[in-house]
């Protein structure tokens, strides 16, 4: 399947805002299933300066800066992304949890994946509390492939979690959103993150766009056409397998992945600083369009 | 101190001729700097210990007093506060010999080559984690980490330029490692100033013993500085300000190394590059010190953490077109996170066995550790492994862990197994000791202390010397500060000499000398400026209370009628109008002298005065920031404001005032007529002409009853009734007081003067165009139209009693001069603005 996706972002100021400084995380990268075939950025007004940085997680950034006075700020992203169904996978078939903390945490014998060691850590957006553990204690029987307690995490959130847009904000932690029941994707993720690293258990956040198709007198699926989220578990064997709890299924054909690290903040798509700009209001705009289509 | 050894004047060896000497007894079984284990007084402590003997204890206090007036004068010259602590100094410094020094010193560089090879790894090929030398929770398990610091195609050359580490021998004499400080360490300033300080204050040991000068240690850095720099290059020191603990420090340093001092807020970033914002434009710099936390830095990389400014510095590394010394990332090993596999670290890496141990230290994201501790408690300390504050360290620090209950411990083990790879846990094992100076005249402490290597090219440059202290038993090593000196005796093998020379001094005679300040830094403009401001406003406050104050004390029927009273006082104060006159005056004159929420009166101002002045305390003379300081410090502005001794209130608001004008005097006669002082002075006539406008307003606008009376008061006011005498020699009228007040370009209390004098200073300002600033031209209008106006024009009264000319211009004029202000805030200071955070997306369904 092949898509084309445009991602439009435009920050308006009360105020001429002197200088401004943007990050952007809008580059689709190639993926087992995912092949980047185009992708281009284009900025409104055009910047001063624009710099490419990859960083260690392999993602695209961009650096751009605008050191004129401008009163709006527009990013328009369009990428076209060719996605292959995924393989299937056995759950049953990956390691037992304990096995995979120990390789990842360093306790096993061998070489530590030191690409992986990353991902196994709680960070500040990622640290579950005691009743986050205690909750998904169930999901962790002794000796369980740890895909499988992965697929009952994301089953139990998209059971037991309300999707609430507006409930939480972006920097929410998932202690509160799990208090509440209720958040987006980005609070799913990272609550399921959390309890998957209080493990120690390695695991991505997984930032992205999800195409939706509404069948005729069915519901739409939650984040059609928009940035979404997900996650990403890490077995020795399967390498990285992907999980959506707000949808409680596996990314397939329609999740088109931009960027991946620890938490939200390490690919937040857009994000930056600006000097002068007053008060500031963002309108954003996502659609995948099948290619032709 | 025991004299056996000590070789005090005129004495012949025999004990019984010596001169009464301090007793000082150190434990037996422990190793003590300054006598052996059977109390004979150590070779390289003779020379100190026989000054000591002959100096005798009213000497030594003598000394410990000058030294701490030393302390806190070097304190106050770089810093808004005393930066020394109170109480007791001890002005003994720790000897140590050229065999003791040699070993540390070995050991130093080798842990600052470990720690580099360490950082650079864990930013590069990450061997470290592959092979299981470090475990991977001790890098990724907190945020020291940075993640955009890793993976660079080109890392930075080096992580480290500087290294400091805390240090203590055992009570076998043998050196350990307390704490690795890598990330924004800058504390040399505490080595040179608390060097500086003890060398005057005890000189003749001092000399008479030879200690090694660290001026050549620091002329190394410097080399290595000038090289990185290059001939035209900036180097600047980057700080968290005034507010930082560690400011003396860092003010000290740049002074000395001659970099520019530099607050997040000041840099940016362009093509790659990170530059100075100043008033003559973005300035280039090469070389960036970061006194500055890694996690505090770069908002565009860490949004979540960093302070507001400096967005982007990563950037400009990364692109090599900054060094940082130390680079981002090497927060990562600071304090701990070296310490629990620093010997499999260092074969491994360097190939060499470790010289120096660390004190007992277990990283607690080990669950074996984790078991020990829980049963060792209270043996440990458990602190954040990286150092700093950690929000979720508090529930893991018990008060006192010997006193903890089960149900505590089990909390602190389940907490533990949470967040154990943020954590340490530390001991401080039993020290050697030192003599130190008591009150009971010479004991024996334990101590440690703070040394500094930088790089030099080739090698780490140790300096040779420290900042000691003498600690509690088991306690952490203590906050950098001012701290007993720590002397290194010279190999008296070795003919190598330390050059004596201050770098101070040396810099100075090159050639780095500036004169224009046209690179003002345009923080410090805006912080200049807003200090005149803020001064002028003062001094308005102050006048009106004082012609208020005594008018109410000459008892004279009209001058003291308190209604007339209570409208001058509400050219500054709210008006109030419940109360009845006497009461309403009262209850006026004391909200405005002690409420802090009056908007406009004395207790604001006063505030806003010291904070602005304490701001920009490097920009003006230390001789004005004492008048500033001593006005708003003076303790009879906390008293209880009472009625009855009002005479009492009239002599501090005159104090006040005098201090004031002691600090314009000061301002004018010692500030070089550079970009800081046209900045001060705008403010202070722009604030001037304002409040003159203001005052003549809303006195004069309209004819009153009793207007004489008023029009005295504006006079004494304007500190213009002699000069309004000995022109007129007449009761006032409103026509010469106008021409005195407004018009006259001679009267420096008059609006035009403030007017020419603020045209004239605006007119030196940089322009890129030949025709003037805008702000320069508004100021220059409203110059000319005051000129072009006539006295008899603007006291003239209409029907009602009112004066349209006049209100019309002074308001015309207030308006105008806040133009002039915002277009110069403008112009000048915008660069001063700190960036703010763009609002976050990409959040599922939330699309606004």
């Amino acid at each position: 399947m092949i898509y084309d996706v445009t991602h439009r972002t435009v920050y308006d100021y009360v105020e001429s805002a002197a200088f401004s400084q943007h990050l952007l995380r809008l580059t689709p990268r190639d993926t087992n299933g995912q092949r980047v075939l185009s992708s281009r950025i284009s900025l409104d007004p055009r910047p001063d300066e624009i710099v490419l940085e990859r960083d260690m997680f392999g993602n695209l950034a961009h650096a751009a800066t605008v050191s004129r006075p401008h009163g709006r700020f527009e990013i328009v992203a369009i990428s076209r992304v060719e996605r292959q169904s995924p393989s299937a996978f056995i759950f049953e078939a990956s390691s037992p949890w304990e096995d995979v903390r120990a390789i990842a945490t360093g306790a096993a014998a061998g070489p530590v994946p030191d690409d992986v060691a990353p991902f196994a850590f709680p960070t500040a957006l990622t640290t579950a509390n005691e009743e986050i553990e205690d909750w998904a204690r169930d999901c962790f029987a002794p000796g369980r492939p740890v895909l499988a307690a992965a697929a009952a995490l994301s089953a139990r959130i998209h059971a037991e979690f309300d999707y609430v847009p507006g409930a939480t904000a972006a920097d929410t932690l998932p202690a509160e959103s799990f208090a509440a029941r209720r958040g987006v994707c980005q609070d799913f993720a990272h609550v399921m993150l959390a309890a998957l690293r209080a493990r120690r258990l390695p695991a991505r956040y997984v930032s992205g766009y999800l195409r939706t198709i509404p069948p005729a007198g069915q519901p739409r699926l939650a984040g059609a056409d928009a940035s979404h989220a997900w996650v990403a578990v890490w077995d020795p064997a399967l390498d990285w397998v992907e999980f959506d709890p707000t949808n409680n299924m596996i990314p397939g054909e329609d999740h088109i992945t931009l960027a991946w690290g620890r938490d939200y903040s390490d690919v937040s798509p857009v994000s930056g600083i600006v000097v002068g700009a007053g008060a500031q209001s963002l309108h954003v705009g996502v659609d995948v369009m099948p290619a032709g289509g | 101190m025991m004299a056996e050894g000590a070789r005090a004047a005129g004495a012949s060896g025999d004990a019984g001729l010596r001169p009464p000497a301090p007793p000082y007894k150190a434990a037996a079984d422990r190793h003590d700097e300054a006598v052996d284990a059977t109390g004979r007084v150590r070779t390289h402590w003779e020379r100190l210990a026989g000054w000591l003997a002959e100096a005798g204890p009213p000497v030594i206090d003598a000394i410990a007093s000058e030294l701490g007036r030393l302390r806190d004068e070097s304190g106050i010259a770089f810093t808004a506060r005393t930066v020394a602590a109170p109480g007791a100094v001890d002005p003994l410094p720790v000897v140590l010999s050229a065999s003791d020094w040699a070993t540390l010193e070995r050991g130093l560089a080798q842990r600052a080559r470990l720690a580099e090879a360490v950082i650079a790894d864990l930013y590069g090929p990450r061997c470290t984690i592959r092979e299981g030398l470090l475990p991977p929770g001790v890098v990724f398990g907190s945020d020291a980490f940075a993640a955009h610091a890793a993976g660079w195609e080109k890392p930075p050359e080096r992580f480290t330029l500087v290294f400091e580490a805390d240090v203590a021998r055992g009570a076998d004499g043998r050196w350990m490692i307390l704490a690795d400080r890598l990330d924004a360490p800058l504390g040399d300033g505490w080595l040179i100033a608390n060097r500086i300080a003890t060398s005057q204050a005890i000189a003749e040991p001092f000399i008479d013993c030879g200690a090694r000068r660290i001026a050549s240690h620091f002329a190394r850095f410097q080399d290595l500085l000038d090289s990185l720099t290059g001939w035209e290059g900036r180097l600047a020191l980057l700080t968290g300000g005034e507010r930082d603990p560690r400011y003396f420090s860092h003010a000290y340093l740049a002074r000395y190394l001659n970099a520019t001092l530099v607050e997040p807020a000041d840099l940016t970033v362009r093509d790659g590059a990170a530059f100075v914002k100043t008033l003559d434009g973005l300035k280039k710099v090469d070389v960036l010190l970061r006194g500055v936390p890694d996690r505090r830095i770069d908002a565009l990389h860490r949004p979540r953490s960093a302070a507001p400014g400096a967005p982007a510095l990563t950037v400009a590394a990364r692109a090599g077109g900054l060094v940082m010394g130390n680079a981002i990332g090497t927060a990562a090993m600071a304090y701990r996170a070296l310490a629990p596999y620093a010997h499999r670290l260092c074969e491994r890496l360097l190939g060499e066995p470790l010289e120096i141990p660390d004190a007992p230290c277990l990283w607690l994201g080990d669950p074996a550790a984790r078991a020990q501790v829980l049963e060792e408690l209270p043996f440990w300390r458990i602190e954040p492994l990286t150092g700093g504050a950690s929000p979720d360290a508090a529930p893991l620090l018990p008060e006192d862990p010997s006193a903890m209950t089960g149900a505590e411990r089990d909390r602190l083990a389940v907490a533990l197994e949470r967040v154990g790879e943020r954590f340490a846990a530390v001991a401080t094992p039993p020290l050697a000791t030192t003599p130190a100076w008591c009150a009971n005249g010479l004991e024996p402490r334990e101590w440690m202390m703070r040394v500094f290597a930088s790089w030099a090219g080739e090698s780490w440059s140790v300096a040779p010397g420290g900042v000691a202290a003498t600690v509690e038993p088991g306690c952490p090593p203590p906050a950098l500060g001012f701290g007993k000196d720590v002397w290194v005796l010279p190999d008296p093998g070795s003919a190598a000499k330390d050059e004596a020379a201050s770098l101070l001094a040396a810099r100075l005679a090159g050639g780095h000398l500036r004169r224009t300040g046209r690179e003002l830094l345009s923080r410090v403009a805006d912080e200049v400026f807003w200090l005149g401001r803020n001064a002028e406003r003062a001094e308005s406050v102050l006048r009106i209370l004082n012609v208020c104050l005594q008018r109410y004390l000459s008892g004279n029927r009209i001058d003291a009628d308190p209604a007339a009273l209570t409208t001058l006082l509400s050219v500054h104060a709210r008006e109030d109008d419940r109360a009845p006159a006497p009461a309403r005056l009262r209850e006026t004159l004391v909200r405005l002298i002690g409420d802090p929420d009056e908007p406009e009166g004395l207790a604001p101002t006063l505030a806003h005065l010291r904070s602005g002045a304490a701001r920009a305390r490097l920009s003006i003379s230390e001789e004005s920031w004492r008048y500033i300081d001593r006005l708003c410090a003076d303790p009879r502005w906390r008293g209880r404001l009472d009625f009855r001794a009002s005479g009492e209130i009239a002599r501090l608001i005159e104090d006040a005032l005098r201090s004031l004008a002691a600090f314009a005097g000061s301002a004018q006669e010692n500030l070089t007529r550079n970009f800081a002082w046209r900045f001060l002075e705008m403010g202070r006539r722009i604030e001037r002409g304002s409040q003159i406008a203001r005052i003549v307003g809303r006195i004069a606008g309209r004819e009153r009853e009793n207007e004489e009376s008023f029009l005295r008061a504006l006079l004494t006011y304007s500190d213009s009734a002699a000069a309004y005498r000995a022109r007129y020699m007449m009761v006032p009228t409103p026509a010469a007081v106008m021409d005195l007040l407004i018009l006259d370009e001679t009267n420096p209390r008059s609006l035009g003067f403030q007017l020419a004098q603020l045209e004239q200073v605006l007119s030196m300002l940089p322009s890129e165009t030949p025709y003037r600033r805008p702000e320069h031209r508004r100021a220059l209008a409203l110059l000319t139209e005051v000129r072009l106006t006539e006295a008899d024009a603007v006291a003239a009264t209409d029907a009602n009693g009112a004066r349209p000319a006049l209100g019309a211009l002074m308001s015309r004029c207030r308006s105008e001069l806040a133009e002039v202000s915002d277009t110069l805030a403008r112009a000048y200071f915008a660069h001063a603005e700190a960036p703010v955070a763009l609002m976050s997306q990409g959040r599922l369904g939330e699309t606004p």
